[in-house]
């Protein structure tokens, strides 16, 4: 029992606290998507579309709409398009409505389209 | 139809017995056709045999058709009997090998078909309010399942004790019926349909490279395990071959999994013995651990790490050698500290005993069998690469209690540490082989932290599953624990108990 009472004290320290900064370890987690505007057209819109597994993306005429809150950081949409989709590091994400969580992409359109 | 003939050994002994015919020789998996007739007989004879029947399933096609898959565990290959149904009727299967009995009740729910002795069976996948709207692989069977786990009104001094489905925070809906007289437990019996997501449903009409990301939400604390048991059948169905390098890599994901779930396993063990100090001092190990999986393979509990034809990433070798040594050291100081604590031991020795014979018949396996004396370790009895070349060492057991299934996890952790040592080697990498057109079926397995994991899969010409079956480590030792928890203990071992299996709600109810 001495012997759990020092390591008690020495590691099993718990704080309810909010870190203050945040844990390095986070550095490697999978984030969702941030698309980047002007470089995703109709085209793209559809392979992102395709490639994605939990229905986080879908096209709505000219724009793609993003539903974070669906999205499983799968990360197969940075795949198909690794310049036009990179990691937006926010993985802390909260709303008081679903609203909050749809994004809209407007896609590029090419000359008369 | 394609004849086949079979290689020496068991498929040769059972055509021989039956008359039969081989279909396929794959991948260490050999398909024989039995007609029903035979069905009984072939059972019989594989039985008698020494075969384990690792797991029974159907598909619904013109007729619905049965599937055996037996483990020749000694003779390192699986068979696989096929047998197409021409009644609603089958052999009583589970009276031949009683460890069939929850699928003969899971196909009687999706199915409509049942063994031919009409005996009861239970509810184990489907929720009572499913009608004939309800996604199931087949069709509605015509009677609902019965609840005939155990008796409902108990005489005497007995009682039921309901317990569940919503339990504590962060753990699965399970509900446990407890038949007691006031301290020990005379019965339990669990119903786990709470969490049934129909996946093997939802897997038709996918292609492979979809499948996976179901797949490995089928049982995420077996994500790896799981994904490589279907890519493995996929492969196999197609006759692909991933790149070595891939293949290494799936080997260390799959030991790095092992890892983390029997730290967590100790973790919990602790908490069902009220012992907070040690509680915290494996999570600490555990979630160093997860941050290892994160700084290897981007994701902590390594999802989205297997592909249909290899991997889809490569491990980052500098993060894993650095941070891996540090993070089992923890693990390894708390588990000593726990073996020199006689508080903790007590609680463990003689607590939940599965015995030899209890494991064999009910075709348990993981750490649960080898705890009980049964040496059975799909890595060694039915070798793929990586583990061809460089195999686990085999962590057996004889008491079959609690302690030594914990003894067995803290051997097996030390022994994936020394295999993620040598994979990283040999040399591990990424990538993918494209898969063949065209369609097929194969079995694929893996050994999960919770034992076989098995996989079977069927393509149309298209590349499309028409039938993906898989069948978690889960749902084999859950059928164990309700002999373990009424092996002479009292209502504060069954989480002690549960804690030991280490088992998913998530991957028998699927």
């Amino acid at each position: 029992m001495p012997l759990w009472f020092a390591r008690g004290l020495r590691r099993g320290i718990v704080t309810t606290h909010y870190p203050a900064r945040p844990d390095p370890s986070a550095a490697c987690l999978p984030t969702p998507p941030a698309f980047r505007t002007g470089m995703i057209d109709r085209q793209l819109a559809g392979e992102l579309v395709a490639a994605g597994p939990s229905q986080a993306l879908h096209r709505d005429g000219d724009v793609l709409v993003f539903d974070v809150s669906r999205c499983t950081a799968c990360g197969r949409c940075q795949e198909v398009a690794p310049l036009a989709v990179t990691p937006s590091g926010e993985f802390e994400l909260a709303g008081t409505s679903q609203a909050a969580f749809v994004k809209k992409i407007g896609l590029v359109l090419e000359a008369g389209q | 139809m394609t004849t086949l003939q079979p290689r020496p050994g068991p498929a040769a002994s059972l055509l021989t017995a039956i008359n039969g015919t081989t279909l396929r020789d794959r991948g260490g998996a050999e398909t024989v056709a039995v007609p029903a007739a035979q069905l009984e007989t072939a059972a019989h004879h594989l039985a008698a045999g020494g075969a384990r029947l690792a797991d029974l399933f159907a598909a619904d096609g013109d007729q619905v058709t049965l599937r055996l898959i037996w483990g020749f565990d000694t003779e390192r290959q699986y068979l696989i009997t096929e047998t197409p149904l021409d009644s609603p009727e089958y052999p009583p299967l589970s009276d031949i090998a009683p460890a069939a009995f929850t699928e003969e009740c899971e196909i009687y729910e999706q199915f409509g078909v049942r063994p031919a002795s009409g005996k009861p069976l239970n509810r184990v996948a489907l929720p009572p309010h499913a009608g004939k709207d309800f996604p199931r692989l087949g069709h509605q069977p015509p009677e609902a399942p019965a609840e005939a786990h155990a008796p409902h009104t108990v005489g005497g001094q007995a009682f039921e004790f309901p317990f569940g489905p919503v339990r504590q925070v962060g753990v699965e809906s399970l509900y446990y019926g407890l038949v007691t007289s006031g301290e020990e437990i005379v019965d339990l019996y669990l119903f786990t349909w709470h969490k049934h997501r129909g996946l093997e449903w939802r897997l038709r009409g996918r292609r492979p490279a979809e499948a996976m990301f179901l797949a490995e939400r089928t049982e995420g604390l077996s994500a790896t395990a799981v994904t490589w048991a279907l890519a493995a059948a996929v492969e196999s169905a197609l006759g692909a071959e991933p790149p070595p390098g891939a293949l290494l890599t799936r080997g260390i994901a799959l030991e790095l999994e092992r890892l983390y779930n029997h730290a967590a396993a100790m973790a919990a063990l602790c908490q069902s013995t009220g012992l907070s100090v040690g509680q915290a001092a494996a999570e600490i190990a555990l979630e160093r651990l997860l941050r290892v999986n994160a700084a290897t393979f981007g994701h902590r509990y390594l999802f989205g790490v297997l592909d249909a034809g290899g991997v889809r990433r490569a491990p980052d070798q500098a993060a894993l050698r650095d941070g891996l040594p540090g993070a089992y050291g923890e693990l390894r100081r708390a588990a000593d500290a726990l073996l020199g604590t006689n508080s903790f031991m007590d609680r463990l020795e003689a607590t939940g005993i599965v015995t030899t014979e209890q494991a064999r018949r009910l075709g348990l396996v993981g750490p649960v069998a080898r705890a009980a004396g049964v040496p059975i370790d799909s890595r060694l009895d039915q070798p793929t690469a990586p583990y061809s070349v460089h195999p686990p060492a085999l962590a057996v057991r004889d008491a079959g209690d609690v302690l030594a299934r914990f003894r067995v996890m803290l051997d097996e952790a030390a022994d994936s540490v020394r295999l993620i040592g040598d994979l990283l080697d040999a040399g591990p990498g990424d990538g993918a082989t494209a898969l063949p057109t065209g369609g097929g079926s194969g079995l694929g397995w893996a050994e999960s932290p919770r034992g076989e994991a098995l996989a079977w899969v069927s393509l149309d010409a298209d590349g499309r599953i028409t039938r993906a079956r898989l069948r978690p480590a889960s749902v084999r030792n859950w059928r164990g624990f309700d002999d373990a928890a009424r092996s002479q203990n009292v209502f504060t071992d069954i989480p002690i108990i549960e804690a030991s299996f280490w088992l998913t709600v998530a991957g028998t109810a699927r």
